[in-house]
């Protein structure tokens, strides 16, 4: 009775769709006046290919608790919306602990606990050093940082398309779930039985939203396509020229070369704690 | 002639198909990103899967460029925009999730045809997960250190990662995948390709079946996968290696650390430096 309570409670209160969509654009451009933000976005990438990599290579505990500190300041100071936080909270440890109940009724002893702890450390590592990048920065920034070291043009239009679509989407989303539900006789849902028909008939609607939405959506992309076209968005993409232009405002700075040599004076001095100890 | 008689999808169509399965598919997947999963005992309960979207539209449209935007979708809207891009396990959910979608829109050749339908999006699924299985299970075994010397863990891994596979595919399978696609594909049929100004797939028009090509295609790109996962493991005996050829590894550490506050100590100048220089121009 209580998990189906907490069941159903649980998903009907996420579900909301305002919250999910201001958490996604706080998270989008509630945080340009951040440290992180004001940074160059090639210096960034940089920096996380080495905190995202490096983790993974190594298993010395105390570098890597060296690397977890730096990249839990960094994530403070990129000022992350609370919701990704607690998402990233949740899968990690969900994640391990799950794996460590398991192991230990296979019959495994506490010798696992240290095995799992590093690969614990390694996830959040490389977790919070990608939420620091790719949440802590502006979209268009990182897609321009992503365009400078010549990743594919569809990749860093994707991300630029996709944080100015996402608020006009759920928003469609939401009026099409509403309509359902006006129109729509939802079961009674005092007991356990009706409970579960309840949450069927939930899923159920959100399944049958697709179909206008899909519908929509066609019509949309064919618009955005079209207009794309006559500002000449397939020549552009392959023309060098219009990729410098576009370019040109990428610049870095004092402060970037002042992170990226304080990291480094960070990973040095953890290395240096893990030969001694 | 022939080209007459194809499924006649030119680019910006291709883009615009690409353009809606990146918007649909990422919607979705930012949902379920963001709704808690339960678990009772060792079941999980989640809305893992949206993925009767794409299969949908791969039935319907270009197979390749829906494959590619839903899987482009996912890495952009629920990894890079929410900040849990994961680095090299991105690139194995990427694949896996384009090869899947891929096969299931290339076996069906005609839409109206139920039974191909379901087919399609039940095998598609399975492929999907059991190449996201095998990933999964080599990951660990690379991850962990002393993966064997651990008791129980081996074991541990191979049951909880055969047991989600068998979860996700009985429970999510068919719940979102099987049956929605079953729902949506007859309806939407002739009614979404004129919207992007395009015929729908009939058995004529519609691209030759799975050939020797596709499966090698698809091998290939799932060795790609894996080769990411061999890639890391050979990345550990290069910097055990390393670690073994450098004499005194302290002193190295020590060279670094140094060179580390020069670095810190050359840029707090060169800042002051240019801060001087600012203010000099003002006046």
């Amino acid at each position: 009775m209580k998990i189906t309570d907490k069941l159903s409670e649980n998903i009907l209160d996420k579900l909301s769709v305002d919250f999910l969509r201001n958490q996604v654009l706080k998270n989008a451009y509630g945080n340009n006046d951040t440290v992180i933000a004001g940074m160059d976005p090639r210096i960034l990438l940089v920096w996380y290919l080495f905190f995202g990599l490096v983790p993974w290579f190594v298993n010395d505990s105390n570098f890597l608790i060296g690397c977890f500190l730096l990249v839990t300041i960094t994530t403070l100071l990129a000022q992350v919306a609370g919701l990704v936080l607690f998402l990233f909270v949740l899968g990690v440890f969900s994640q391990t602990g799950y794996l460590l109940i398991v192991t230990l009724l296979f019959g495994g002893d506490t010798s696992a606990i240290a095995p799992l702890l590093v690969l614990t450390l390694k996830v959040a590592t490389v977790s919070l050093a990608s939420v620091t990048v790719f949440s802590g920065m502006d979209p268009d920034k990182l897609a321009n940082g992503l365009m400078w070291y010549g990743c594919p043009e569809r990749l860093s239009f994707s991300i630029s398309y996709a944080y100015r679509i996402l608020p006009i989407l759920m928003e469609e989303f939401q009026n099409i779930l509403l309509s359902y539900r006006l129109r729509g006789n939802p079961p009674e849902h005092e007991h356990l039985w009706g409970k579960i028909k309840y949450l069927i008939y939930q899923i159920n609607v959100i399944i049958h939203a697709f179909y206008p939405l899909m519908l929509n959506t066609a019509k949309r992309s064919r618009t955005t396509v079209e207009v794309l076209e006559i500002k000449g968005y397939r020549y552009a993409a392959v023309n060098q020229e219009a990729k410098k232009m576009k370019l040109s405002s990428l610049h870095v700075e004092n402060n970037d070369l002042l992170f990226l040599s304080f990291s480094f004076l960070w990973t040095a001095v953890s290395v240096l704690i893990s030969t001694w100890i | 002639m022939s080209t007459i008689n194809k499924q006649s999808a030119n680019q910006s169509q291709k883009l615009m198909v690409f353009v809606l399965t990146m918007a649909l598919y990422g919607l979705a997947t930012l949902f379920t990103e963001l709704i808690p999963k339960f678990q009772i005992g060792i079941v999980e309960f989640s809305v893992e899967y949206f993925l009767f979207i794409p299969l949908t539209l791969a039935m319907l449209f270009d197979p390749i460029s829906v494959a590619l935007g839903a899987a482009t979708g996912e890495l952009v809207f629920s990894e890079i925009m929410l900040g849990q891009f994961g680095g090299l396990g991105e690139l194995e959910k990427f694949i896996t999730v384009t090869i899947g979608v891929y096969a299931a829109g290339r076996l069906v050749s005609d839409p109206r045809n139920r039974k191909m339908v379901g087919l399609a999006a039940f095998g598609g699924t399975a492929i999907q997960l059991l190449l996201g299985t095998i990933v999964d299970v080599l990951k660990v075994q690379f991850a962990v250190e002393d993966f064997e010397a651990v008791a129980g863990l081996p074991e541990s891994v191979f049951f909880t990662e055969g047991f989600a596979f068998l979860n996700d595919l009985l429970f999510s399978g068919i719940l979102f995948c099987l049956l929605p696609t079953l729902f949506l594909v007859p309806r939407l049929y002739g009614k979404i390709e004129p919207l992007l100004g395009m015929q729908p797939r009939t058995e004529r028009t519609a691209s030759a079946s799975v050939g020797w090509k596709t499966v090698l295609g698809c091998a290939a790109a799932f060795a790609c996968a894996v080769g990411a996962e061999f890639m890391a493991e050979n990345g550990l005996s290069l910097i055990d290696w390393e670690a073994a050829w450098a004499e005194s590894a302290s002193a190295m550490a020590v060279g670094m650390t140094a060179a580390a506050v020069v670095a810190v100590a050359a840029v707090i100048i060169m800042r002051k430096h240019s801060e001087n220089n600012l203010a000099e121009k003002r006046i």
